[in-house]
């Protein structure tokens, strides 16, 4: 079959890049039509998205690569630039097209009060385009290059409102933290770089040198958890999670971008795109899981305490991306993939739900919401199949995606399982405890007079519509790949991966169902007292409550001694090297301000000065007679 | 008092020429009326003095067998751009008192002059004239040989000087009545 | 004392130092023009002196005193000229103001 339209995918990416530009430069005159461009430009990457799913789907597709163009030449190496087009990256470009869709056009009601809304609009279009043009690089050098501009969106979005200083502080820290991680990407593309045969940087060529094992184990390893650091940065892993949360600070539809389709779904999508790296070194595919599994239990541990409805949210976010990470480190590649699938329209469901409750009540203190659901049905009703599906409750997406994930982690190691059942029922639990306390029960909210806005209500069309149509993939998006029906598996990897396990589904449901159980009775009945943990064991509560400290822990270790450093480095800047350099430029001001005196403007000191000239050239000249020199 | 007696000896030969009477006497005149040019404090008294110093300059031409040239010297300098100072002196104003300059520079000038001077003395000491094998001719009619020099050899530049003046004197009035304009 | 030409030429070294001394210390324009024109005449003295006593003895150095006259003539009337634009425009002739060419 021939790839007609793959041959068209470079439009994906450049869609959005042409709706940046013209946002950039005639934003202004737009007004509120560029939200509709940033709509179109979107609608045409999802359409070819859409048809190069299509023709993918239809038999066994080649992938398609093109990369004439030489970037870079030195000698007999060279670097060229282009794309490819495989089974993995087109499912990328449809979620992140998709999802991109949606949030413009939920941004044209969220944003729609904002002055700045079509800079906002130019941002997320350049933020799609470098993950869109990150999925279809051809190469590593190419993915890098897109991955340090998603980090530059993502760190224009976050700080979106700079006027808040939380948004600066915020926007800062995701930029500083993941560079942390981009650092350990850039050093495994140094060291590919060097240990590729014939310096080779494309995925294909990496992807057979490490099948065929080329390269020797102990380098495999060092490179594989050097891109895994690249990976925790972006997609939010211990010990690298922390900018995750606080990334809230941004708007909410940009916090639905990056959740669900564009920041953190580059880390997974950069193990798995450089997959034979992790398969050839078993050390590395252990620390993947470990780290996916311990994240996933301990950021779903952070989310029961927290107020912010963002933040549960937040941290569910890392949680699943934990569990994604835990798949591909047992090797689940399908089933890392399918979470990652299915976890975008869930979670993309909860953040713009998340975002209508805070556009009608503008808050978000859990604590200050309740009764919800008569005002807001649609959002109700959303949010909560979105919590069903995050909490794994059959036949809910997240429900089969995250089966997926549990029965190849019992295959593995007893240990991940068990983990990931826990990290399953905590989450199971703050979803519920999040969706009883915002949309069940009365309102809590303390009625103030002068608010303008004391009476919440459903959000406009604009709005809704993409919250119904996430409803209906989260509910419908597992299907592709269950028990049963094994399509995307082997769509994806090309072989079929036996996974019907009876136990793991019964076990994750009970556990799901716990879970609800329990918050229901807590925040809805009351049948146990809420504070149940928090009074007897407060120290327990506030080290959850306060996410371990993990904030706490990077100021003192970190933070504090670089400070210190920095400041010491200051004074040597300021007075050694600034010293120097002030002394420099003061004396070439002084000597500058010596030749300016001479400089008076005074014709007659000018005469002198050339009268005393002379007089001295001529001594020199005729005196050599007397001093019989030269 | 070996050199002193040498000087009185020189003294008295150079004195015996009467040309060369002429030429002391001329020189005093000049270097004094020069001297007094700068040390007086009205500007209307140094450009008399100036005129002066044009005139015995005039005289020293005679000697040299410089008749039209003195003339000349006479007709313009003494004449015309004497009385264009005096001109120059009446359009501005001058009653502001001369403030001398700073003393460094002051010394530094007068310095810088005398070694000046004092250089060229040792040049022109030192160096020793050789005597022109053919006498100077300066023709029966010094105004008519000038005259025919000037319109035979050198009539080029003497347009070309002829016009600079013209261009000259038009600059002056331009730059002289561009105020009311 | 055959040779006379060195005394005319001292002559013209001390019409000429005097002018400069003149040139550079004083603060009036038209002094400062006047010890100008003095220089002047002292090389108009050497070209005369040389005309007579020089090696090649010739009328060419009357010709180009004649010629170095009439440029001074048109100098001092530009610079005239110069001086009276100038002191309508500042209301000074002190040299010590024209200074506004400075850094």
């Amino acid at each position: 079959m021939e790839s007609t339209y793959s041959q068209l995918a470079w439009i994906i990416p450049l869609s959005p890049l042409i709706a940046f530009f013209i946002l950039l430069s005639i934003g202004r005159q737009l007004k509120q039509y560029g939200g509709y461009l940033a709509v179109v430009a979107s609608l045409i990457s999802f359409i070819i998205s859409v048809l190069i799913f299509i023709e993918r789907t239809g038999s066994d597709m080649q992938n398609y690569t093109w990369n004439d163009w030489d970037w870079l030449s030195v000698d007999t190496i060279s670097l060229s630039m282009g794309f490819e087009i495989n089974n993995l990256n087109t499912l990328m470009l449809l979620i992140v097209s998709f999802v991109g869709l949606l949030v413009n056009l939920y941004s044209i009601g969220y944003m729609k009060d904002d002055e700045r809304v079509n800079v906002y609009f130019s941002y997320i279009a350049l933020f799609t385009f470098s993950m869109l043009g990150l999925v279809i690089a051809e190469n590593i050098v190419q993915l890098y290059i897109f991955w340090e501009l998603v980090g530059v969106c993502s760190f224009l979005l976050i700080g979106f409102w700079y006027f808040k200083p939380e948004a600066k502080a915020a926007a800062k820290k995701a930029f500083i933290v993941t560079r942390i991680g981009d650092v350990g990407l850039f050093i495994a593309i140094l060291l590919l770089f060097w240990y590729m045969p014939n310096h080779s940087m494309s995925f294909s060529a990496i992807s057979n040198a490490f099948i065929q094992n080329e390269i020797e184990p102990g380098i495999t390893t060092l490179i594989a958890i050097l891109i895994f650091v690249g990976a925790m940065g972006k997609s939010g892993q211990f010990p690298l999670h922390t900018w995750l949360p606080d990334a809230m600070e941004g708007p909410t539809p940009i916090s639905a971008l990056i959740h669900a389709a564009t920041m953190v779904a580059a880390g997974v999508y950069l193990v798995a795109r450089t997959f034979p790296i992790f398969e050839s070194s078993a050390t590395a595919m252990t620390v993947v899981a470990v780290v996916g599994a311990f994240t996933a239990l301990f950021a779903a541990t952070i989310g029961v305490a927290q107020n912010d409805i963002k933040r549960v949210l937040a941290y569910s976010t890392v949680s699943q991306l934990g569990y994604m990470m835990l798949a591909l480190g047992v090797g689940a590649l399908s089933a890392g993939m399918f979470h990652l699938f299915t976890h975008a329209f869930f979670k993309a469901l909860l953040f713009l739900a998340a975002g209508s409750v805070i556009h009608a009540v503008h808050k978000q203190d859990m604590n200050e919401m309740g009764g919800l659901g008569v005002k807001m049905k649609i959002t109700a009703w959303t949010f909560g199949i979105g919590a069903l599906a995050l909490s794994g409750i059959f036949p809910f997406a997240g429900f089969w995606s995250k089966d997926a994930i549990l029965t190849e982690a019992l295959n593995q190691n007893v240990g991940y399982f068990i983990v990931g059942l826990t990290a399953a029922f905590f989450t199971a639990f703050y979803m519920a405890r999040l969706f009883f306390l915002v949309f069940a029960g009365k309102s809590r909210a303390n009625h103030d007079a002068n608010e303008p806005h004391s009476e919440p209500h459903e959000s406009p069309a604009v709005m809704t519509i993409p919250l119904i149509i996430l409803a209906v993939l989260a509910i419908g998006a597992g299907f592709v790949f269950t028990p049963f029906n094994p399509w995307f598996g082997e769509w994806l990897t090309g072989a079929a991966e036996e996974h019907t396990n009876w136990t793991v589904i019964i076990l994750s449901n009970l556990v799901g169902i716990l879970g609800i159980g329990l918050g229901y009775l807590m925040y809805l009945r009351g049948s146990i007292a809420r504070d149940v943990i928090s009074s007897r064991a407060p120290g327990l509560y506030r080290l959850i409550h306060n996410k371990y400290y993990m904030d706490e822990l990077y100021q003192i270790i970190i933070v504090t001694p670089l400070k210190g450093l920095g400041f010491v480095l200051r004074f040597i800047d300021y007075y050694v090297i600034d010293g120097a350099v002030r002394l420099s430029a003061s004396s070439a001001l002084y000597v500058g301000r010596l030749g300016a005196r001479m400089q008076n403007g005074q014709l007659q000191s000018y005469g002198l000065a050339s009268l005393i000239g002379i007089v001295l050239l001529m001594i020199i000249l005729v005196g050599r007679r007397f001093w019989n020199v030269g | 008092m070996n050199w002193l007696s040498n000087l009185i000896d020189n003294w008295l030969a150079f004195m015996s020429v009467g040309e060369n009477v002429a030429f002391a006497i001329l020189a005093v005149i000049m270097i004094s009326s020069a001297v007094f040019m700068i040390t007086f404090t009205r500007v209307v008294h140094m450009v008399i003095s100036l005129a002066l110093v044009f005139i015995s300059l005039a005289g020293m031409y005679v000697l040299l067998e410089a008749e039209f040239v003195a003339f000349v010297q006479v007709l313009i300098y003494a004449g015309a751009i004497s009385i264009l100072m005096i001109f120059g002196i009446m359009m501005t104003r001058h009653d502001e008192e001369e403030q001398p300059k700073q003393p460094l520079f002051q010394a530094l000038l007068l310095s810088g002059c005398v070694a000046l001077f004092g250089i060229i003395f040792y040049v022109i000491q030192s160096t020793t004239f050789t005597p022109s094998t053919s006498s100077f001719d300066a023709g029966a009619d010094n105004t008519k040989a000038i005259g025919e020099l000037l319109y035979n050899q050198h009539v080029i530049p003497f347009e070309l000087i002829s016009v600079l003046l013209t261009v000259a004197f038009i600059g002056a009035i331009v730059l002289a009545k561009k105020e009311e304009g | 004392m055959d040779n006379i030409l060195p005394s005319y030429l001292i002559m013209g070294a001390i019409l000429f130092c005097i002018g400069l001394y003149g040139a550079l210390s004083k603060k009036s324009a038209i002094v400062v023009l006047i010890s100008v024109e003095l220089m002047l005449n002292a090389s108009n003295l050497n070209f005369i002196a040389f005309s007579k006593y020089g090696p090649a003895p010739s009328l060419t150095g009357q010709i180009f005193t004649l010629f170095n006259i009439t440029i001074a003539a048109a100098e001092v009337a530009v610079g005239v000229a110069i001086l009276i634009a100038l002191f309508k425009n500042k209301g000074t002739s002190n040299v010590e103001e024209m200074d506004s060419m400075r850094y």
